[in-house]
């Protein structure tokens, strides 16, 4: 309820320096936080582990998380088992799928006609192993992540196994460039502004964003404990409603936070510069540095399509994929575990005062390009 | 009996002297050292460490985490404790920044001396830390003080008692630090200055 008593004032919140944690630093700039009365530190964190553990821990009140984690150390997939919620999705999409350019070369090679990357992939693979070649590498950035669902969902559309095809590694994402420069890598998904690094320092190509896996798929939330949103569900409320309209502000206004944006990734690596910042936000994403036709509008939602609701539908497409590929442990009931760790019942309070969808899941949800 | 083997990955080579020194006091092996998760999961399968011992400033805490869910053949790290009844000893590690990865087999009860010998040793160089920081904050404040001392002597003709009486007043007036009261005047000088 809007008005109600705040239990917690000072809270402390962690991200990871990534394009999408832009609706926390705008909270934190444009005063929203303190309209709700609330007292935010930012606090810029190094792993998604630490992210994890210092919000079970209680060290942050909640933070910028990939959206798999809450599910996963809901179930105490590895680490600590404690109850994550999420009752806010901070925008949709953003992640990208970069090679480097002699794989992306090889793929021309191999099929000049089409646009199906996986099946050329699939038979690149098949040529390597033929000539006893190592097997390729991607990278992704955690386990429990969109980024490696999405990638093992393109792989296997394609009949390829992530687990015995490819070699699947996780990278820091600051550190997917390097790797890529240096050939250890052959390939990564990750999500902005890293992919435009590469891309525009001319090291890798682009072969398609997360969009063209999944369109509008779910990727970072604000994750707190069960138990944190039970003792402050008014400053949970609150802190729902600072970051709406963060995300209300930033989908009109995300070129204006782009120097904010600068000045707190680039603390974190000295690659960040506005001019990578750009396609994932405002402008048109760019796929390669020499192929200027092949544009794509700007891939991160921050709120419009409802960007912002915890969508059941996305958390049962995270929970089908995490058992697809056996992470999850037999005995668990995949539709308890959904409604345990996303809420939009908490968004519903929050924000009844602007327009909710009908239903808690997405209709459309099956309009994936690759299935 | 075989003594634990640990693993530590620190970026920071001095505190992992330090924790690798303790370590070897109370009877166990440290089998290798790293200063960053490069080659970490090859160094794993190498060194076979029971313990993973890791900085919790390392990006390449993501890269370990992934063996939880890697394949059979490469051992496998468990984050401390899984146990949730533990989650105090966790708190205190990651307070001290300090995280650890168990491979399978070790025994729960081995953990918790090397744990607790790490965050100690996490928590003593922090601690120092802090006091070289303190130590280099007061002898640079020290120096500016007496340079902007040096300077109302020699331009309003003071001593050196008043001169420092004249800042400290300002300072309190201000209720700012003396050193920032010495700054700014160190500051309008050089921009009066010819």
């Amino acid at each position: 309820m809007i008005g109600a008593k705040i239990e917690k004032k000072a809270l402390k919140l962690g991200y990871m320096p990534l394009s999408d944690c832009l609706p926390l630093l705008v909270a934190q700039q444009q005063g929203f936080f303190a309209k709700q009365g609330l007292n935010v530190e930012l606090q810029q964190e190094v792993s998604w582990a630490n992210i994890r553990d210092k919000v079970i821990v209680g060290h942050f009140d909640g933070a910028h998380m990939l959206a798999p984690m809450v599910l996963a150390s809901s179930v105490g997939l590895g680490g600590l088992k404690k109850p994550l919620i999420t009752a806010f999705s901070l925008g949709l999409n953003g992640n990208a799928l970069t090679v480097s350019n002699s794989l992306h070369q090889q793929l021309y090679d191999t099929n000049k006609d089409t646009f199906e990357y996986a099946h050329t992939l699939k038979q690149l693979i098949q040529q390597r192993k033929d000539h006893g070649l190592p097997a390729l590498v991607f990278a992704t950035v955690y386990p429990y992540s969109c980024h490696n669902l999405q990638l093992r969902y393109w792989l296997g559309s394609a009949g390829i196994d992530p687990d015995n095809d490819i070699e699947l590694v996780i990278l820091p994402p600051s550190q997917m460039v390097d790797h890529l420069k240096l050939q250890h890598i052959d390939g990564f998904l990750a999500g902005a502004p890293w992919n435009s690094v590469a891309i525009l320092q001319g090291i890798g190509h682009c072969l398609l964003t997360g969009a063209d896996i999944w369109q509008n798929s779910p990727e970072k939330v604000l994750a707190v404990t069960q138990e944190w949103a039970e003792e402050n569900p008014n400053t949970h409320h609150a802190l729902i409603r600072a970051l709406y309209e963060a995300c209300h502000w930033l989908e009109n206004n995300a070129a204006k936070a782009l120097p904010l944006l600068e000045q707190y990734l680039s603390l974190s690596s000295p690659l960040i510069d506005q001019e990578c910042l750009v396609p994932a936000i405002t402008g048109e994403y760019v796929f390669s540095n020499s192929e200027q036709e092949r544009k794509v509008p700007g891939t991160l939602i921050f709120n419009r399509l409802m960007a912002n609701f915890p969508w059941l539908s996305h958390a049962q497409w995270i929970a089908d994929q995490m058992k697809r590929w056996g992470w999850l442990p037999k005995n668990i009931d995949c539709d308890e575990l959904i409604i345990q760790c996303y809420r939009p019942d908490i968004y519903r309070a929050a924000l009844n005062h602007i327009r909710l969808p009908t239903s808690d899941y997405q209709e459309n949800i099956n309009n994936h390009n690759n299935s | 009996m075989t003594p634990v083997r640990v693993m530590l990955v620190d970026d920071t080579p001095t505190r992992s002297a330090i924790l690798e020194q303790a370590l070897r006091d109370q009877g166990l092996t440290v089998v290798c050292r790293l200063e960053s998760a490069q080659g970490l999961i090859k160094n794993v399968e190498v060194h076979q460490p029971d313990i993973i011992i890791m900085d919790l400033e390392s990006p390449d805490r993501d890269t370990l985490e992934n063996m939880t869910v890697l394949n059979q053949h490469n051992p496998k790290p468990v984050i401390m404790f899984s146990d949730e009844d533990n989650s105090q000893i966790v708190s205190q590690a990651v307070q001290a920044g300090v995280s650890a990865y168990i491979i399978d087999g070790l025994n729960p009860h081995k953990v918790k001396p090397i744990m607790d010998v790490a965050i100690a040793r996490f928590r003593e160089y922090q601690a120092l830390k802090k006091e070289l920081k303190q130590t280099r904050d007061q002898l640079a404040d020290r120096k500016i003080i007496d340079k902007a001392k040096g300077l109302l002597m020699k331009t309003r003709g003071l001593d050196e008692e008043q001169a420092y009486h004249a800042m400290r007043k300002m300072a309190m007036d201000k209720s700012k630090p003396i050193a920032e009261i010495a700054q700014n005047i160190l500051s309008v000088m050089e921009l009066l200055s010819p």
